[in-house]
């Protein structure tokens, strides 16, 4: 595993010559060794088109590529940070969240009407993810952020999880999601329960969900 | 039944019966729940003139279903506390989950809940079961025994249980008057035989800025 979690807030990633590391600009908190961070013009991998897909979709942050020998200490803003190895399957996740990730995963974006056609945008609108969302494909391990802290929940196929939209952080394996209403006349009198709109997942594979309502 | 997930998740597994949380609390849940508005401060008709009155309307959801359902709060840390009969004395904002068999109400402070900067009237659940309260950094829990008061800073005083006596004290003086005071003019002193939750943070309160 590249990155090792050194506490609740930092991880430290082992860079070896011939391989590389993305991270989000300016995450880079310490390092060791000969290391060198030249920012990422286009943002990620994939060449120029794969630039202008990320722009148009709105999913561009400011990346960095880190290259060299040595070990980097990342964190940002105090979030919580947690570590997901990925083993040939895909990460969904939103771009913001991205913390720092192995230069051997495949990024994406994907168009989020592509699941679901029209209320797979709704969906992206009510969640806060827009009409696109990034991911992650192959082996290597990903460091993302959340605040307070991340806990997974297995989703298999008997077993489909609701996840609150705003606490909801990025998912992986095989999972259908579907934005379920639980909409009452109580909602339209103004006595709602705060949970109208819960987002459901089902297949198979691992949600990740934050302690927190709050966004980054 | 309640669980602690790490220090900021409560996990609740339910068979049936009902639990209330705070409103909008749910992060995520598995098989088949139900979320329905409450509102606190007692039942009935009483109960809602007692919420209009106090202030102290702390929104509630009951949450029914088979499954589980985990609960968390803005990133803030969760302590369990059984009861077993007696009286948990919170304020509303602190209180995150209770045991569906909880009686919840409210009670007159009086002037120390004013010193606290949350209002004259506090939040109190009471009955046999489990309630999740909610603090800002890990609580700490004080035994105050007829020995041994406790006296607590009122912005960082949280919740307490049992059979305890609470009083106002004041260490204002000239200095105060002054402009001069080291910002701790107010404090609660508890007496008796009980539990105190006190939290590593301080509301703003105006005792704090005198």
């Amino acid at each position: 595993m590249t990155f090792r979690e050194i506490n609740s807030k930092m991880v430290e990633a082992t860079v070896l010559p011939g391989q590389r590391l993305f991270s989000q600009r300016g995450a880079m908190l310490a390092y060791k060794g000969d290391v060198s961070f030249t920012p990422n013009v286009q943002g990620g991998q994939g060449g120029l088109m794969s630039m202008l897909g990320r722009r148009v979709a709105g999913e561009a942050t400011a990346l960095m590529t880190v290259e060299g020998s040595g070990t980097v200490l990342f964190g940002h803003g105090g979030h919580h940070v947690h570590v997901i190895a990925l083993s040939g399957d895909t990460l969904h996740v939103e771009a913001d969240r991205l913390l720092a990730f192995e230069g051997t995963l495949r990024q994406g974006t994907m168009f989020m009407g592509s699941q679901g056609g029209v209320m797979g945008l709704v969906r992206g609108q009510v969640t806060g993810q827009g009409l696109f969302t990034t991911t992650l494909q192959g082996q290597g391990s990903v460091a993302v952020m959340a605040h307070g802290g991340v806990f997974e929940i297995p989703v298999t196929p008997q077993r489909p999880v609701h996840v609150d939209p705003q606490a909801y952080v990025a998912h992986h394996g095989d999972l259908r999601n579907r934005l379920s209403t639980a909409l009452g006349w109580r909602d339209m009198v103004g006595r709602g329960s705060g949970e109208a709109f819960q987002l459901e997942l089902s297949g198979n594979g691992t949600v990740y969900v934050q302690a927190s309502e709050e966004k980054l | 039944m309640f669980r602690l997930q790490g220090s900021k998740v409560l996990a609740v597994d339910m068979t049936g019966d009902a639990v209330k949380a705070k409103n909008g609390s749910m992060v995520a849940y598995d098989g088949q729940m139900a979320f329905k508005k409450l509102s606190g401060g007692g039942e009935g008709l009483r109960g809602m003139v007692t919420r209009r009155l106090t202030g102290e309307q702390m929104t509630v959801m009951e949450v029914k279903g088979h499954g589980t359902c985990w609960f968390a709060d803005r990133a803030s840390e969760i302590n369990l506390v059984g009861l077993r009969g007696d009286k948990l004395y919170v304020e509303a904002g602190n209180l995150l989950a209770t045991d569906g068999g909880l009686r919840t109400g409210t009670t007159f402070t009086g002037l120390r809940g004013a010193s606290q900067g949350n209002g004259l009237f506090t939040t109190t659940v009471e009955g046999h079961g489990q309630a999740a309260i909610i603090s800002d950094g890990p609580a700490v829990v004080l035994r105050v025994s007829p020995q041994y008061p406790l006296i607590v800073d009122p912005g960082a005083y949280v919740a307490h249980q049992g059979d305890v006596r609470q009083s106002l004290q004041s260490g204002v003086t000239f200095r105060t008057l002054l402009g001069e005071g080291g910002g701790e003019a107010f404090q609660i002193r508890f007496e008796g035989d009980g539990l105190v939750y006190v939290q590593p943070s301080e509301r703003n309160t105006i005792a704090g800025d005198l």
